[in-house]
C-alpha cells in the first residue's frame, strides 16, 4: 500500500502550486482557483492523518467536512465581490483595485 | 509495485500537472477546466485513502458546484476565450516561484523526516458511520453553526451581487 508520506508530499507540492496562483495571479478568480488548490491540499492533509495516524477518533476527517463547507461559502462570497467590482471597475485584476474610494 | 501504487502514481501525476495547468495556463477558461480535473484527482485519492463519503463530496461540492460557480463568474466577468491573455501574470510572478519553491521544499523535508507515530504504512477506512457519529455527537454545535455561516454567505453573496438599478 501507498505510505502516509505519499500524500503529505502530494499534498505539500499542491500547496505550494496553489500559494504560487495566488501570488502569481493578476486576475481575482485565478487568485481564488489557486486558493482553492490550497484548500484541497489542506482537505487531503488532514483526511490523510486522520486515515493513518488516527482511525479512531477521526477528527481530521471531521475538519475535512468543515472545510469543504466553509470553502464553499467562501467561493460563493468571493465571486460575488469580483462581479460586484467588475460592475463597478469594469475590471476583474486584483492590481487594478487599489484604491479604497473612488 | 502492486497495481494500486501504479494507479496511486497514476493519479498523483495527473494532479500535479492539472495543477501546474491551473496556475500557468494562458486562458482562464483553460485554467477552470485543469481545476475539475485536478480536484476530481484529489477525490480519487479519497478513495484510495478509502474514505468514499469524502470522495463523494468532493465531486459534488467542488467538481461540481464550485467549478460551475467559477465558470458563472468568468462567463459574467466576460473573461472567456479572447479576453486577456496577455498578461495573466503580474510583475511580482518570479518572487511567487521562489516563495512557493521554498515553502515546497520546507514541507516536503519535514514530511519526510519526521518519524510519524503510529501505523503510516496501510490507511485505516473511515465508514459514513463513524463520521456521522463525530460529526452529529462531538461536534454538533460546528455543525450548526456552519449552517448558520452558509447562511450568511447565501445572504450576503446575493446583496453583494444584486442590481440596484431599479
Amino acid at each position: 500500500m501507498v505510505p502516509l508520506e505519499n500524500y503529505l508530499v502530494l499534498s505539500a507540492i499542491i500547496f505550494s502550486i496553489g500559494v504560487y496562483g495566488v501570488l502569481a495571479r493578476r486576475n481575482a478568480v485565478l487568485v481564488l482557483m489557486g486558493v482553492e488548490l490550497m484548500l484541497n491540499a489542506v482537505s487531503l492533509n488532514f483526511i490523510a492523518f486522520s486515515a493513518y495516524l488516527d482511525p479512531d477518533r477521526i477528527i481530521g476527517a471531521v475538519f475535512a467536512v468543515f472545510v469543504i463547507t466553509v470553502a464553499a461559502a467562501e467561493v460563493g462570497l468571493a465571486l460575488a465581490i469580483v462581479i460586484r467590482l467588475y460592475r463597478n471597475r469594469s475590471t476583474s485584476n486584483v492590481d487594478e483595485a487599489a484604491s479604497l474610494k473612488w | 509495485m502492486s497495481a494500486t501504487e501504479v494507479l496511486w502514481w497514476i493519479f498523483a501525476g495527473i494532479i500535479v500537472i492539472t495543477s501546474l495547468g491551473v496556475v500557468v495556463s494562458r486562458s482562464v477558461i483553460h485554467s477552470a477546466i485543469f481545476l475539475i480535473a485536478s480536484l476530481a484527482g484529489v477525490g480519487a485519492m479519497y478513495v484510495f485513502l478509502m474514505v468514499e463519503f469524502l470522495a463523494l463530496v468532493q465531486f459534488l461540492v467542488y467538481g461540481g458546484a464550485v467549478t460551475v460557480l467559477v465558470l458563472l463568474a468568468l462567463m459574467l466577468t466576460r473573461m472567456g476565450a479572447g479576453g486577456n491573455v496577455e498578461r495573466a501574470n503580474g510583475p511580482q510572478a518570479p518572487f511567487g516561484v521562489l516563495v512557493a519553491g521554498a515553502l515546497a521544499a520546507v514541507l516536503i523535508t519535514v514530511a519526510v523526516g519526521t518519524a510519524w507515530p503510529g501505523n503510516t504504512d496501510e490507511p485505516t477506512p473511515i465508514l459514513i458511520g463513524a463520521i456521522s457519529d463525530r460529526l452529529f455527537v462531538d461536534f454538533g454545535a460546528p455543525f450548526v453553526i456552519a449552517s448558520v455561516l452558509l447562511l450568511v454567505a447565501l445572504i450576503g453573496a446575493i446583496i453583494l451581487a444584486r442590481q440596484e438599478d431599479e
